[in-house]
């Protein structure tokens, strides 16, 4: 057996030289971005709700498609930050962005599908769910038609 | 906690397995030693698939009892063995068993064992991780049976639709017992499925490129790849279940609006990449035996490798032709009517790459060959009745008829267990050290081909003749009865086809001490797992090979002459691996905690059902297994310090990772010469 | 008793001074390390997971009894709390930062920053869940009710387990356990906390905002 000689496990850093290391540390400074520009994305979603009036979304009318659209938008554009930037997906392996979205890719595909055959995503449609019961997407209606 | 002065580091060594009492995390890791206590603490790929294997053939007798019951209820119309709840237990649960503890684990079985010697690694990533999976496994599958103890089992079919898998027409917990006993063996999949995963791809032996590798890993990957993503939505489907069931809540409860289908679709998204997890092992098994009984390269490496991948993508889309009369409507019925029959497409390329490989071939009709030909063969039966199920307005009639039940056991039965079967004789020798005799194992398959298609041949008639499956009984009258009591008949012949198995075991157990030891490569094979001794040595190679090709092995005792004549270039004891001589290798050592923290998960299912102290209890075992296993301290430093990285020089301490990986490059990655 | 706790001592400092040819850093074909091919791939099954409660939600969002949605949700409420589990991914990702380059004391300010904005979340999830049962939305009122609490239950405990996992961070720091050659732990968990994080991104705009 040879000799062991431990690494320094945690050798105290003088504070002063850790004053303003936020700025000092070019990487630190890019999150602290990140995480602005998350903060006013957030900002954007909430304003969805505050004034769902605005031109920039109100376009679906009834169906509310613009709203929808805006915040599904602005939702993937937080998760694929989130992603890149904090999870380091931007400055790692491929593989490991391939496997990701291997997941992520199927989950969507094949929850949209379930979602499709549960006719989610239009009104109507006499064939699903028992009769007589208000179907899920249509909301309470009456006996369907034919 | 600086430690200066060179001195050997004072530890309890021999002195017993599970020494001094510390606190949490400060246990000393148990010492590797024989006896079973040596199980219990294994962190060694091979002995968990070893334990798998073993379980798997437990419940594979559990199974086969509950079949037998099965037919003998069917014998005759209005049979009086089973009552008809009785009956619905019975089918359920063999169903569950089969799939779940039977065919997943021997899949499990041979991945673990297999995987890290065809890729040339020492153990999987995970060691501890993967003695975790195997005892959550077993832990599930102990507890699912416990049902029938405890008040009855799951009675609404292995798939326990909606409505019916409800308190309101399930009162009893047989169907908790299925939940919650599952959700421990997805628990233990999913686990097992990262771990392999990052083996295969992260710890392959020096040359060997994704494209080399043997077939069986190619398809190991591809299997642990739909288990890490088709688990979580069976998981997410039983936890809607068990909250409907525990707690009163309304994901199947229709007056609230609930719709039973979405129980329907998360089961069977799960379900389809399911049937197709239980076969691509037996797929890569036979890919790896009919080339060595053909003496023949497997016909078609990269064609095989991507319908095994195709065969992974496209079985996701097609899970709904389980639910075309549940009422979908025609839009989806036809999708998925399409998508299916799309996917018989990469699996026939499968069979014809097979069918080529044997094709001019000098053929040997050993055990393995005998049966992975009947892989080959009963599955394409199966194939094609599946082929008929796809087309939408066909499978109206088909469905809920046995001859649903035909094309399911063609495709499992005929086509993973006789893959898994012939894969058993095939690797006997190298995981146990002697050979299954080979005259029992030809009437092993002859015998269960016979008994197997005397079972599920005339279903194909049954089906079709309106005989409905899930029901406990039937009339005369109808045109069934012949046809079933030459079903029970062959169900009986399977059964001692099966006991034929289990005799050859402690017969050619008994026998081997008088016969020479079958050496490394008693078949002559190609990959590089049968380079190592056999039985296999804790440590896997030494040293870790260089791959150059696919079949490295194949190539280093053979070569090929201009016009493409096979030529020995090697003797085979010159090129396999000795078992003597100083294997001074450092293992992960064994460990304890695995074993603790998979203990507590079943109090806590039982907890569930029963009281909450239990479901406290399970979890402060389960947490404190996780913290000691957190905290345990690393691979025993005591043990054999080795070579295969380069010697700890008191400079190699202080210097980060690489110098440690150069030191490894310098031992492993040496080339090996030819002969 | 004491000569035990001695021996401990000698093998953590071994194990640590061991860790970097200790038998988890071999070389990997990938050039990624085990663990954090290991964590992505779990990852990768949580989208399915998550996805299928998503899913149940997006189905039974719309109740044919007891409050609904639009009546219950208080959106300037929830979009704080969504604020506050958004930094705390700055303040996670910070703390990576920070053993990457040996400041093990900002390491454990932002390990604490993140755990306390985490565990604010909760109290937040805890607080809306009160006064949303106290208003008539029971777990098994309707299939709404069955559907949200599920899956933002399911949601709060994933963060619970991460903040415990914090918390054993900090306390292996305390320790001396979690030296600079260690830092990956602390990217696993990272990574682990942001996809937390990101099914809240997810949460927040299907369940909440989205009409």
């Amino acid at each position: 057996m040879t000799t062991v000689t431990p690494e320094p496990t945690d050798q105290p850093i003088p504070t002063q030289v850790l004053d303003g290391a936020v700025e000092a540390y070019p990487r630190d400074r890019l999150y602290v971005m990140t995480a602005v520009f998350l903060a006013v994305v957030t900002v954007v979603e909430i304003a969805t709700y505050v004034w769902p009036d605005l031109p920039v979304w109100s376009w679906g009318g009834d169906t509310n498609a613009g709203i929808i659209t805006v915040l599904l938008l602005l939702m993937a554009v937080k998760f694929f930050t989130v992603a890149y930037i904090f999870m380091h997906l931007r400055f790692d392996k491929p593989l490991l962005s391939r496997v990701f979205y291997m997941g992520l890719v199927l989950a969507v595909g094949v929850y949209l599908m379930v979602l499709f055959a549960f006719r989610l995503f239009w009104e109507g449609g006499h064939e699903s769910g028992p009769q007589g019961v208000p179907f899920p997407s249509a909301g309470p209606q009456g006996p369907p038609a034919g | 906690m600086a430690i200066t002065e060179p001195r050997p580091l004072a530890l309890p060594s021999g002195e017993g397995e599970f020494t001094v009492e510390h606190p949490l995390g400060v246990f000393e890791r148990p010492k590797p030693r024989g006896g079973w206590r040596s199980w219990l603490t294994t962190v060694d790929h091979k002995k968990v698939g070893i334990m798998y294997g073993a379980a798997a053939l437990f419940f594979l007798l559990v199974a086969g009892s509950e079949a037998l019951l099965i037919r003998m209820q069917l014998w005759s119309p209005r049979g009086t063995l089973l009552s008809a709840d009785a009956y619905n237990q019975v089918f359920t649960m063999h169903g569950t068993t089969a799939v779940f503890l039977v065919v997943m684990p021997i899949g499990a079985a041979f991945m673990n064992y297999l995987v890290p010697l065809q890729v040339g690694a020492r153990d999987v990533a995970f060691p501890r991780l993967n003695a975790f999976s195997f005892w959550v496994f077993l832990m599930g599958g102990i507890f699912l049976n416990s049902s029938w103890f405890l008040g009855g089992a799951a009675d609404g079919g292995w798939f326990n639709y909606a409505p019916n898998n409800g308190v309101l027409y399930s009162p009893t917990h047989g169907i908790d017992f299925w939940n919650i006993g599952l959700i421990l063996t997805g628990i233990a999949s999913l686990v097992g499925s990262i771990n392999l995963i990052v083996t295969i791809l992260n710890m392959r032996a020096p040359g060997m490129s994704l494209m080399k590798m043997p077939i069986f890993t190619w398809m190991a990957l591809v299997t642990q790849f739909l288990i890490l993503f088709a688990i979580p939505v069976l998981t997410s489907a039983q936890f809607l279940l068990l909250f409907d069931r525990l707690f009163d809540a309304n994901f199947f409860n229709v007056a609230k609006g609930a719709d039973p289908l979405l129980w329907q679709h998360l089961f069977w998204i799960f379900g389809h990449p399911e049937v197709y997890l239980m076969i691509l092992p037996a797929f890569g098994l036979v890919s790896e035996m009919l080339p060595v009984f053909s003496r023949k390269p497997i016909f078609g490496y990269p064609f095989i490798v991507f319908s095994g991948v195709a065969i992974g993508f496209m079985g996701w889309g097609v899970w709904a032709h389980h639910m075309f009369v549940s009422g979908i409507g025609p839009i989806s019925v036809t999708t998925f009517s399409l998508t299916t029959m799309f996917i018989a497409v990469p699996t026939g390329v499968k069979i014809l790459n097979w069918t080529a490989t044997m094709w001019g071939g000098k053929l040997r009709f050993t055990s393995p060959m005998l049966f992975s030909i009947g892989l080959v063969t009963m599955f394409t039966i199966g194939g094609l009745s599946g082929v008929s199920h796809s087309i939408a307005p066909a499978d109206t009639q088909q469905t809920d008829t046995y001859y649903i039940v035909a094309h399911f056991h063609y495709v499992l039965f005929g086509g993973a267990f006789f893959g898994f079967m012939g894969a058993m004789y095939f690797y006997w020798p190298k995981v146990f050290g002697y050979m299954l005799d080979e005259k029992w194992g030809k009437a092993n398959f002859w015998l269960l081909l016979i008994g197997f298609n005397l079972t599920f041949a005339p279903m194909h008639v049954l089906g079709l003749h309106g005989m409905s499956r899930r029901i406990y009984t039937y009339d005369s009258g109808y045109g069934f009865d012949l046809w079933n009591k030459v079903a029970t008949i062959g169900a009986f012949t399977i059964a001692a086809s099966v006991l034929l198995f289990i005799i050859n075991i402690f017969r050619s157990k008994a026998k081997a001490r008088q016969l020479p030891p079958p050496g490394p490569d008693p078949w002559d094979a190609r990959t590089i797992e049968w380079m190592v001794p056999s039985p296999v040595p804790a440590y896997n190679f030494d040293p870790i090979p260089t791959v150059t090709r696919v079949d490295d092995f194949w190539y280093r005792k053979y070569g090929e002459t201009e016009d493409g004549r096979l030529v020995r270039v090697a003797a085979t004891e010159d090129v396999v691996q000795k078992a003597e001589g100083d294997h001074d290798v450092h293992l992960p050592s064994p460990s304890y905690w695995p074993l603790v923290t998979a203990v507590g998960l079943p109090i806590i299912g039982y907890g569930l059902l029963y009281t909450w102290w239990l479901c406290l209890i399970g979890g402060l075992i389960t947490v404190a297994g996780i913290y000691g296993w957190a905290l345990e301290p690393p691979d025993d430093p005591d043990a054999a310090h080795g070579d295969d990285h380069g010697p700890d020089e008191p400079a190699a301490d202080e210097a980060p990772a690489s110098e440690a990986g150069t030191g490894e490059d310098a031992v492993d990655k040496e080339p090996e010469t030819v002969g | 008793m004491a000569e035990a706790i001695a021996h401990h001592r000698e093998l953590m400092a071994e194990r640590d001074a061991h860790a970097e040819h200790a038998h988890i850093e071999h070389d990997t074909n990938t050039g990624i390390s085990n663990t954090k091919l290991a964590m992505w791939l779990f990852l990768g099954s949580e989208c399915l997971l998550f996805g299928g409660l998503i899913t149940t939600y997006l189905l039974y969002k719309n109740p044919l009894e007891g409050p609904t949605p639009e009546e219950i949700f208080d959106i300037p409420f929830t979009s704080t709390s969504s604020f506050v589990l958004l930094m705390s991914s700055l303040t996670m990702v910070l703390a990576v930062s920070a053993i990457e380059r040996g400041d093990h004391h900002r390491l454990r300010v932002w390990l604490t920053a993140t755990a306390l904005l985490g565990g604010t979340f909760i109290a937040g999830q805890v607080y809306e869940f009160t006064v949303f049962y106290n208003e008539g939305l029971g777990f098994t009122t309707s299939r709404f009710s069955s559907a949200f609490y599920t899956l933002t239950g399911f949601h709060g405990v994933h963060v619970t387990v991460g903040i415990i996992m914090l918390v054993s961070l900090i306390l292996l720091s305390l320790r001396g356990h979690l030296p600079e050659h260690r830092s990956e732990t602390v990217e696993i968990v990272g990574l682990y906390w942001h996809f937390v994080d990101v099914v809240w991104i997810l949460i927040f705009a299907v369940v909440y905002l989205i009409p």
